[in-house]
This record gives C-alpha cells, structure tokens and sequence, in this order.
C-alpha cells in the first residue's frame, strides 16, 4: 500500500556451489541479530509504542472513522479536477524520467557503454537520483517554481531515475550477446547493431517497469499536494485543516478508487503486452482460439500475398492500440495541466540556483533538534517494521493456499490485504495524524499497516513457493500437520523472509524521513519547518543526514544478504 | 553426393592472406601459432582440427572480431589487424559471418533478422520492418523463399527449429551480399539430418553468389565431400594444406589421430573448446 514499495530486488548469489558456513559468517550473524533486537527494544521504548497506545490508537481512529460518515461529496467535482491532476502528473512525470532514464541507461550498462568516465558518470546520477525523497525533492522545487504541479512532475521524474534508470540498465546487461556479434559482423554500426539486436531485446521488460513505475508515482503523487506540489493531497490537506472530515474522506474515496483502477489496468497491461506468449500455459477459450484462427490466417495471408508490412495480429493491433492511447494520454495531459513546462527550461538556472543554495550544509542552526529528529527517525523505521512483522506473520499464513487449505479463510485474507494496499500509506500517515494528533505514533502506525500487509503479501507467497516434496516426507514420518509446518516449511521460507525484512526496514526508513512532512513524527517535521522559513543551509544538512541513513541501511542490508547467502 | 565441383583453378590474387599469425590470450593460451595461408577468390577451403585447435579464432581474425599478437591479416586488400573502425566496417560489409549458435534477435520476426544484413549498406538506424526501403523487403522475402522460409517471414525467430534458425541466418548472410563466407561450425549444433540440408543449402547459395567460402567442420566426410581445398589445425599450428582431390580418408584422419594417442580421445569431440572459453574471456 505505500509509495515507495519497490518490488524488492533479491539478488541470487552467482555460485550456487555447496559451501559450508564459516565462522566468522555465523558469529556476524549472531551480533546483527542481537543489535537487531536492541534497536527493536530501544525504538519501542522511545516511540513509547505499548499495547495500550496501539489501542488506544485505534480507538481514537475508530472515533475519526465515525467523523468521517456519511462522506460529503459535494466537494466532488473540485476533488476530481484534483484527481484528474494528479494522474497526468504521475503520467508526465513517468514519461520524462523514462526519457532520460533511456541515455543514462545505455551509458551506465557494461555492453553498451562508451568510455568508464560516461559509465562512472551515468551510474553516479542513477544512484544518487533516488537519495532524495520525492516529497523533499518536491518541496525543495517549489522555491524557485512556486506552487503548482510543475515541482511535483519534476521530483517525480528525478527521484523515479533511480529505479527505472537501473532496471533498465539491468534489462541492457541481460540481453544476449550472440546476435549483436552477428549483426555487427555483417558490417552495420554501433547504433545500427544496437536497435536491431538489444532494443527487441529490452523493450518488453522496460515497458513493464515504466507501467509498475507509473502505479508507484500515482500513489506519490496523491501526496504532493501537501508540499503544495499539485494534485489531490493539497484538497485533502485543506479540508482537513478546516476539520471537515466528511469532504476530507470523500476527496480520499475517489483517489483509492482511482488508484486501484489504474493498478488493475496496469497489471494487465503488463501481462498482455510483455507476456510471452510461449510460457503461458492457460486453457484456451473459444475467444483465444477463434484469435489464433484470425491470427494464423492473416499470417498465411501476408506471406503468400508478400506484404511488405507485418499483418495486423490481435497482438500486433493490442500494441498498437497502447501505443496511439499513451501518445494520445500524454498530449492531453501536456495540454490540459495548467502548468508552463516550456518554461521550466527558463527557470533551469533558479532551480540549479536553489539546490547550490543547499550547499554548505549547516548543522548547528538545528542543533539538538536535529539529532532527536534522526532518532525519532530510526525509531520510526524499526517500530513499525518489526511490529508490522509481528502483523504480517498470522496474516500472510492465513492466506496462504497451501497451509490453509480453507478456501473461505485464504480469499478472505487476500482480499482483505488487497484493499488495504490500495490507499499510499502516506494518505493513511494523514488520516492517523488527523485521529490522534502530531507525533511519531500516528506515523509509526500507518506505516506498520503498510509493512503488515505488504509483508503478509511477500509471506504469504513465499509460503505457497515452499516445494512440496519435504513436506510430504515429513508427513510420512507420521508428523502432525503443525509438526510438519515447524520443520519443513518454516526453514524453507526463511530466507525469503529475512531478506524481506532487511528490504522492508529499507523502505520503512525511507519513508519515515518523510513522515514529518505531514505531522507524522521523525526529521521530516523539522525539514518542512526549514523549508517554510528558507533557511537552505539546515534543508542541505537534513538531506545529507536522510542520504546517510539510508545509504547505511542499503550498505548493511546487501552485507546482511551477502553473508546469508 | 556433391552439387559442387571439387575441381578448382585458383586465381593470382588472394582475397585473404595471412602472414605468420600467431594469437595469444591475455590467459596465456596460445591459440594460433604463426599460421600463413593464402585463399584465391572463389575457392572452397574447409578447415578441420580438434575442438580448440585454433580454427575459431582463426576466422574470427579475418573479419576483426580478434587482432593478431604478431603477423599479419590482409583481407579483401585491406589489413584487418591495423584496420580503423571505419575500413574494419567495410571490410565485415564483404565479409558474411555465419555461426554455430546462428545469433538470431529470437524476440525479432524472421523477416527483421533477414533485413538486419542490409544495416551495413544503409546508413543510419533502423528499427522495425517499416524503417527499410520497400525494395529490401521484397529482396528479404525472396532471400527467406531461397532457403524455403519464406511462410515463417512474420514469425518470431524464437519459435523456429534449430534447423530453420540457421537458415534465417544464411538468408541474412544473402541479404548481405559478401564476397567471402566464413562459417564457423555452421551445423555443430544441428542433428546429422538437418546438419547435411543446411549444409549443402548454404554452399550452393554462396557458391551461385560466387562467394569465396572458408569453413570450419569438425565432422570429416561432410568437409571432404564439398571442400576444393582441406587445412589442418593442431594446437594453433597448420599440419595439413591440400587439394580435397585425391585426398584420402586417412590423411586426413592423421589430423586427428596424431593428438588421439596423447590425449586419449576416440573420436574428435566438441565437449571442451579452450579457444571459445579464451573467447568469451577476451570479449
């Protein structure tokens, strides 16, 4: 249900040889697992985060609940131009950082790159792109271009290079390198070779990260209103500062509906435009076969009668159909935003001009708020991880197919933690600060939601891939069926779900640096108020404090997997 | 069994000539071991040897895809080992390259793979079968019905057989219009039925091209039955150059059999290729 939850990127260990765990791994292991629940114990304490605030909590949101209803929707059509907004720009803001996420990409693969400086270069701005959150990034933008959604797009594009511009390199160094040898032994240039044999290669794959992509900016998107960056946050933020909970709840309505319709048409247009047809082992209809019939005449049509263009397939037409709806999407959308991008290539040097402003960082004005922000933070980050663990656990055994084996009981849950996902947690973050007031436990709360049901998800799938093959060996030993879950499901899962984990607590500290931004608690509250007042020198710092902590969280997490594995 | 005449008359001017070729690996192998060969426009020379004798890399030198340690490549007048990009590319335009593992865009239909050998004649890029001249498409079409594919145009080369991929690939090297051929086991990875068909496919349609075709074969007989001229690889030396007339079996077997006593092997076999390996670690 959150912004930033990026399919989580499990790198395979190269060598699969037998290798005995060393010592030094085992005791590694150890010391992180016990500073793991140190930190666990220290940042519940710190938040203060008991069972009777976890009540209470939901006490005070059961009674918002009840604010909220009846919704008001006559607030409706202001709510839908806000809507609308916010979907052209996720739509903009996806286009421009696939535009350039395409260069950075090619520079940044190892088989296409053209010198080490390009490449250092390129793989620089791809890393750093998504040091910056985008909501920071967003506020930090209005400054020179003012309200608007002209910033939103802008810090959509950028802060999206990250993932797009690295999965796309990925897609690049995956490809096959036989036929770029053929073909560039028949005589044809880099570029030549470059089209005919790689982008074939890569393009399903790279319009299947910009679609998951675009799923991901919609929901940011949704948020950035409350930097006063454009779209449907800035009305959900207005009626709740006027305490006006039932327009408050009817502008939240329509951004979830709208959310989830487009992550439905995403996902299947995911599946239907890069789906292979040659790995999809479903039961043919009669729809799919009077398809093939049309498909297989045409095809024998245009080569008996030598058409020089290929035939229009039902895949060839579904493509095309794409394609000519996205162009035409995005000129609308570039047409109807009231937004002058023509001029944001004006404002180039005042926007170069507020982030050098950043520079050099001063940490004293802040002085001891700051440092409290970054524990808050931190705390933050693992409360809600581990507590949304401890949820994630029983949700994600109860829906899945193969434990359960209650059909009632495992649709019920994935239903259940499929409408949870469709709000971002930073809408929820919104709502909970709303029911209970400022402070890190609003925000702590939202985002164990966000970790419960994505983490149940992840459990839940994980369990259901556990092979079946030593379970049925266990239950012949004449094992009970919670016997048999201890010792043969339960080992098998557990790497995915510690490497889960490690990804989750990534995110959650992420997302609680920002969590402030919106009255949530953590350092972010302090980056708005700096922000506010435009003391640029303290946003720099703060920055560069959210950049550490998350980079060492990146840094212990691959270390983390390095030795599990 | 032949369409082709082993019979040859070799003109005056070589169209490839290597002089005292040697190639050694950044791993040390030393792969070519001061080779000098001259081929005359027009002939059909078959190259044999064990797996890692050399015979790889040797190809691979005459269109730029290695660089000599020490001697020199010359080909087509133009020396491939001090060759600047720009004479490299010209000189691979005349050079029509097939391989072992056909090196096929398997996402690509077969027609987009048969146009891509036309890239070296066309300036800029292409993408798709929309971007060539009409003219190229009808000349693709008639490239993919000379090695009888033609129905398979709009398929995705993916969906096709070993056999058939090769064929796609043979089509592309048509579309290319070379003057010398070189194949690098072009049937290794077929089986012995289709290995015979395609084999014969692609030297009668570069012989009708009047193409100058080197070969590499590991299996004898097919290499005797077309070959005007036989070379012998060991251990990145020459140790047979003749005429296939009047060649017998057992010469040509003496290739072999010379490195089965030290090494034990019956038969010449493809499991281990030190010189792909030494490839794949060079590129």
């Amino acid at each position: 249900m959150t912004a930033a939850h990026v399919e989580p990127l499990t790198r395979r260990p190269k060598n699969q040889l037998a290798r005995a765990p060393r010592k030094w791994q085992s005791g590694a292991l150890l010391i992180i697992f016990v500073s793991f629940l140190a930190a666990t114990v220290w940042s519940w304490t710190y938040i203060d985060m008991t069972l009777s605030t976890l009540f209470g909590g939901f006490e005070e949101l059961w009674n918002l609940i009840m604010y909220m209803f009846p919704p008001n929707f006559d607030n409706l059509p202001k709510v839908i131009d806000a809507t609308i907004e916010t979907i052209w720009m996720a739509v903009i803001g996806t286009t421009l950082s696939v535009l350039i996420s395409i260069p950075l990409a090619f520079s940044a693969a190892r088989n296409t790159t053209p010198n080490p400086v390009v490449f250092a270069f390129a793989r620089g701005v791809i890393t750093l792109a998504r040091a910056v959150p985008t909501l920071v990034l967003a506020a930090i933008m209005t400054w020179p271009l003012g309200i608007g959604p002209l910033p939103g797009i802008l810090a959509l594009a950028i802060h999206s290079i990250g993932m797009i511009g690295k999965l796309f390199t990925e897609a690049i160094e995956n490809t096959e390198a036989m036929s770029r040898e053929a073909v560039s032994s028949t005589g044809a240039g880099k570029w030549q070779t470059i089209l005919a044999t790689i982008v074939p290669q890569i393009t399903p794959s790279c319009i299947g990260t910009a679609l998951y992509r675009l799923d991901i900016n919609l929901r940011e998107s949704a948020i950035l209103g409350f930097v006063g960056a454009g779209g449907v946050g800035f009305v959900i933020q207005m009626e709740l500062r006027g305490l006006d909970y039932q327009r408050a709840i009817s502008a939240v309505s329509v951004i979830f509906i709208t959310i989830t319709i487009i992550e439905v048409i995403a996902a299947r247009l995911r599946s239907s435009i890069i789906g292979d047809h040659l790995s999809a082992p479903t039961t043919p209809t009669k729809r799919t076969l009077a398809r093939e019939r049309r498909d297989q005449r045409l095809l024998i049509d245009a080569v008996t009668t030598r058409r020089l263009t290929p035939p229009w397939t039902y895949e060839r037409t579904l493509r095309a159909t794409a394609g000519v709806t996205f162009l035409a999407v995005l000129v609308f959308a570039l047409v109807t935003i009231e937004m002058p991008l023509i001029s944001a290539f004006g404002l180039f040097d005042e926007v170069v001009a507020s982030f050098g402003s950043l520079y050099p960082p001063d940490f004293t004005t802040a002085g001891p708020e700051l440092w409290q922000g970054i524990r808050e933070t931190i705390a933050i980050g693992f409360t809600a991880t581990t507590l949304g663990l401890v949820l994630a656990i029983p949700l994600g055994i109860l829906s899945a197919r193969n434990i359960m084996f209650n059909r009632a009981i495992y649709s019920a849950t994935r239903l259940f933690l499929l409408a949870l996902r469709g709000l971002p947690e930073l809408i929820v973050a919104v709502l909970f600060v709303a029911a209970m007031g400022l402070g890190p436990v609003p925000g702590t709360l939202a985002l164990t939601l966000g970790t419960a049901t994505f983490m149940a998800k992840l459990i839940g799938d994980a369990l259901e891939e556990v092979s079946p093959v030593p379970r049925e060996a266990v239950l012949a030993t004449g094992a009970s069926r919670t016997q048999e879950f201890f010792t043969s499901v339960i080992p098998q899962a557990l790497p995915t779900l510690v490497s889960q984990t490690l990804y989750m607590l990534d995110v959650n500290l992420r997302s609680s640096t920002v969590l402030g931004i919106i009255g949530g608690g953590g350092i972010g509250f302090l980056l708005l108020s700096a922000i506010r007042v435009l003391e640029e020198q303290t946003v720099g710092a703060i920055i560069i404090v959210i950049f550490v902590i998350v980079y060492a969280i990146e840094l212990l997490g691959s270390f983390v997997r390095w030795i599990v594995e | 069994m032949s369409i082709i005449s082993n019979s040859f008359s070799g003109e005056v001017n070589p169209l490839v000539s290597l002089t005292g070729v040697s190639k050694r690996f950044p791993n040390g192998t030393l792969a070519l071991d001061n080779v000098s060969l001259e081929v005359p426009k027009g002939q059909l020379l078959s190259l044999i040897g064990l797996s890692g004798s050399g015979k790889s890399t040797l190809m691979r030198h005459l269109n730029g895809l290695h660089k000599p340690t020490s001697g020199t490549v010359k080909v087509l007048g133009t020396e491939v080992s001090s060759a600047s990009n720009r004479e490299l590319r010209a000189v691979r335009r005349n050079v029509g390259f097939v391989f072992q593992q056909f090196g096929l865009v398997g996402r690509a239909t077969c027609l987009e793979n048969v146009l891509s050998g036309a890239l070296g004649r066309l300036g800029g890029p292409r993408y798709g079968v929309w971007s060539y001249p009409k003219q190229l498409r009808r000349e693709a079409f008639d490239h993919l019905d000379r090695v009888g594919l033609a129905p398979q145009a709009y398929q995705r080369a993916d969906t096709l057989s070993g056999g058939q991929m090769q064929r796609v690939a043979i089509a592309r090297t048509i579309m290319q219009q070379p003057e010398i051929l070189l194949a690098d086991e072009p049937v290794a990875s077929l089986d012995p039925e289709s290995s015979a068909q395609v084999l014969e496919l692609m030297l009668q349609v570069a012989t009708e091209a009047k193409m100058t075709i080197i070969v590499t074969l590991h299996q004898v007989e097919l290499a005797m039955g077309w070959a005007h001229r036989i070379v012998g690889l060991r251990d990145g030396r020459v140790v047979l150059d003749r005429d296939a007339t009047g060649l017998s079996q057992a010469d040509v077997m003496d290739v072999y059999r010379r490195v089965d006593r030290e090494s034990e092997l019956l038969a010449p076999t493809e499991s281990f290729d030190a010189a792909k390996v030494a490839d794949s670690v060079e590129a």
